[in-house]
């Protein structure tokens, strides 16, 4: 099972189309694909080994599908995940505006879940300023409100991917290591409380 | 065997008629006497009884007459009557292969007749232009005014009820949604009079509908193939759109919201679709309604599918490993089936997607013919990147990954173990045989399709068969003789057909359906003796051609 353990669950969410599965793609493969566009079906899963320190943490990432179809489906994936990389297209404020919804939904049912909004195909912009159709400082903004981080990436170029994953397990280890320690306390308050509670059911 | 068992039941109505209600009692052939002569046919199953089969099989017409149809198609109850299937043995099918040159002189004259006219109609030029290559957005469709979308041999359109396109298969649905609306209001007006269209024929051209409340699914063709068949492809389009997205919530939907947009929830799964109907047009797995196997030594198969057998878990329903379009192992849970048509989608939904090339996938899956109301989640990934050998593990439970994951390195370290990894991989480099094989010079392809395990085999197709139009051609000769022995009003046992290019034999007996192509100067009694011949090397090689002991967990 060794090679199967998993330490944080990592999952990608966004409008299809604004290049999750590249990402993911830049990020295990170091390699960008310019063929069709081939949407993902269901969600991909592949594990990625990164070294934080002395630490190795192993990522568990789960590149989701766009597709309107699957959203019902999608709590399965993003359940008890530790990290969301929420993506947009920086040339599509629409895709913005979805990654708003992801956001909101990871707020609502996933508190423990760190948010990374994700600005992809950067270089497109590097090619023609133009095409920028999501502000840079209304998305700085918005992460701030929500506590996000924030990046803005090209899988193309691999502007800012490595940066990004390796922020994601940084701040894992780190989380998990301020856990350990809220958490012993946690325990012992809820022991106390459970055992009074059976006692209570019991009279 | 369960399949029979089914057709006891009468859940099938085999060669379900969509022929016109003139009252023209069905004289029905293709009887799939349960239990009788299966001992007979080469690629069957040693293990007799329940256990022994692989699949649900069934020839699926009886979608068209079962009663989720929602009564679009009206039977007769004097068609019903007419049902029992008429009494087949070993000793008649060896009594028919005896027969079968003196019948074969009775060939129909009208039968060459009508292929000559269909081939002249192939003559035209029939456009490429297909959209592979869509791109989310930028994808080029079609100008549906322009000659050369008029020109496509197979139009296929899925609308709701409403009238709202969901689907076409050239040029986009935007463009077309007056000429769906033509379609809808011809579907509702024929309804209003409780009557129901099926297909009009004009010009060369069949307009085929099939009604699938809340869908409607109309094709438009110009192939040789019967109305039946094509409404046979129409239903698959309908299930591949049930496999997306489930009967239940297709029909929730279009409760809630009659005009809704269903290109919402089906976005991105058009190269799904139009994958299955460019694989119906060159596979004939789905002319037959059967699997085809990977050629492999049996002990390596064997190898495979108890390595599979023994990666099981709890939520596992199906553990299927396949190459290409062909099977190379199927696991199942104890009394669960599988339907070829099931299947067929499952095998269109790895061959359409490069996606599953990179890590695992986990997606929900329906499978409509085992149960459209909900969805299966199968985990589905190659077992090495350059292999073309992908595991698709089927599962009940959603939230089952991890286990089911672990399935797959279960699977590979004992595959490992019992060193059948160089043979799979020697099998993989020739995943067909030469039709050289078999020795008859004179032989140039078959299909022989085995009924009770609802698998067949066929060779590669070969010269002179080497251009897409000339293999499709050959599979449009099948398709008419398949449409030809399993008509509805006069099916036929034994077809002769001598073309300019090719002649063909077809033969349909109640284990088994053989139709066998060879060289246009060889003799009716050549292609007797080639038929004899044939069987005889099938039965030979059946256990490298057919998986012959299926698993279970």
């Amino acid at each position: 099972m060794s090679g199967r353990r998993v330490d944080a669950k990592v999952v990608l969410l966004g409008q299809e189309g604004v290049g999750k599965s590249s990402l993911v793609e830049r990020c295990v493969h170091r390699r960008f694909r310019a063929g069709p566009y081939q949407n993902t079906i269901g969600a991909a899963f592949v594990a990625k080994v990164l070294s934080v320190g002395e630490q190795t943490v192993t990522l568990g990432i789960w590149d989701t599908a766009g597709s309107e179809r699957y959203e019902a489906m999608s709590r399965i994936y993003y359940r008890g995940a530790r990290a969301a990389i929420v993506c947009y297209d920086l040339t599509n404020s629409s895709s913005f505006q979805r990654a708003k919804f992801w956001v909101n939904e990871l707020q609502n049912c996933e508190e423990g879940c760190r948010i990374y909004l994700c600005g992809t195909k950067s270089d497109l912009l590097e090619e023609d300023r133009r095409k920028r159709d999501v502000d840079f400082h209304d998305v700085q903004d918005y992460a701030d409100e929500v506590k996000a981080e924030f990046f803005e990436t090209s899988s193309k170029t691999g502007q800012n991917v490595d940066e990004l994953f390796q922020k994601v397990a940084e701040d894992y280890v780190q989380f998990s290591a301020f856990q350990e320690m809220t958490e012993e306390k946690g325990v012992d308050l809820g022991q106390k409380s459970s055992s009074y509670l059976y006692g209570c059911c019991h009279h | 065997m369960a399949a029979d068992v089914h057709k006891k039941k009468g859940w099938e109505v085999p060669n379900g008629s969509l022929a016109p209600g003139n009252g023209q009692h069905a004289e029905r052939s293709e009887s799939p006497t349960p239990g009788l002569a299966q001992g007979t046919e080469p690629g069957k199953g040693q293990s007799a009884g329940q256990e022994g089969a692989m699949f649900v099989h069934t020839r699926s017409y009886e979608d068209l007459t079962s009663p989720e149809d929602g009564g679009a198609v009206v039977r007769s109850p004097e068609e019903r009557r007419g049902e029992p299937a008429e009494p087949t043995s070993m000793e008649q099918i060896s009594k028919d292969f005896s027969e079968l040159s003196t019948q074969l002189t009775g060939m129909a004259l009208d039968l060459e007749e009508e292929m000559r006219q269909s081939q002249e109609g192939k003559l035209e030029p029939s456009p490429q232009a297909t959209r592979h290559d869509s791109v989310l957005s930028g994808k080029e469709e079609e100008d549906v005014t322009m000659d050369t979308w008029r020109m496509h041999r197979k139009h296929v359109f899925v609308l709701s009820e409403a009238g709202k396109p969901v689907y076409s298969r050239y040029g986009s649905e935007e463009a077309l949604s007056s000429t769906m609306g033509v379609m809808m209001a011809l579907v509702s007006f024929l309804e209003a009079e409780k009557n129901a269209i099926r297909s009009i024929h004009a010009d060369g051209y069949k307009v085929v509908f099939v009604r699938k409340s809340p869908l409607v699914l109309v094709a438009v063709a110009r192939t040789r193939q019967s109305e039946q068949e094509i409404a046979h492809e129409l239903l698959y389009i309908y299930y591949q759109i049930l496999s997306l997205l489930t009967w239940t919530q297709l029909n929730h939907i279009f409760q809630q919201k009659q005009n809704y947009d269903l290109r919402r929830l089906l976005a991105g799964s058009e190269r799904i679709t139009d994958n299955l109907l460019d694989l119906m047009a060159h596979d004939p797995s789905f002319l037959m309604g059967a699997v085809r196997c990977l050629p492999l030594a049996a002990s390596v198969r064997d190898a495979v599918s108890t390595s599979l057998q023994q990666a099981k878990a709890k939520s596992l329903v199906f553990s299927i490993l396949l190459s290409g379009n062909q099977l190379v192992s199927l696991v199942r849970k104890k009394d669960q089936f599988l339907h070829p048509i099931d299947l067929h989608l499952l095998f269109n939904l790895i061959s359409s997607s490069s996606s599953f090339r990179e890590g695992e996938a986990w997606t929900p899956i329906c499978l409509p013919k085992f149960n459209s109301s909900g969805f299966f989640h199968a985990h589905i990934s190659y077992l090495e990147q350059e292999m073309d050998l992908c595991l698709l593990l089927v599962s009940t439970d959603r939230e089952d990954f991890f286990t089911v994951s672990d399935c797959k390195r279960r699977f590979q370290e004992r595959l490992r173990r019992r060193g059948v990894h160089h043979a799979l991989q020697e099998a993989l480099r020739t995943p067909f045989y030469s039709v050289a094989q078999v020795g008859i010079p004179d032989l140039r392809h078959f299909i022989y399709k085995s009924k009770s395990s609802g698998l067949f085999t066929s060779p590669e197709i070969e010269a002179p068969y080497v251009r897409e139009e000339e293999k499709e051609r050959l599979l449009g000769l099948y398709q008419y003789l398949h449409s030809r022995a399993h008509n509805s009003s006069r099916p036929l046992k034994n077809i002769y057909f001598t073309g300019p290019r090719e002649n063909l034999l077809a033969w349909v007996t109640s284990a088994f359906e053989l139709y066998i192509c060879y060289s246009p100067l060889g003799t009716k009694a050549g292609a007797i003796s080639a038929v004899n011949k044939l069987m005889k090397w099938i039965r030979k090689e059946e256990d490298r051609l057919f998986i012959l002991t299926p698993q279970t967990y």
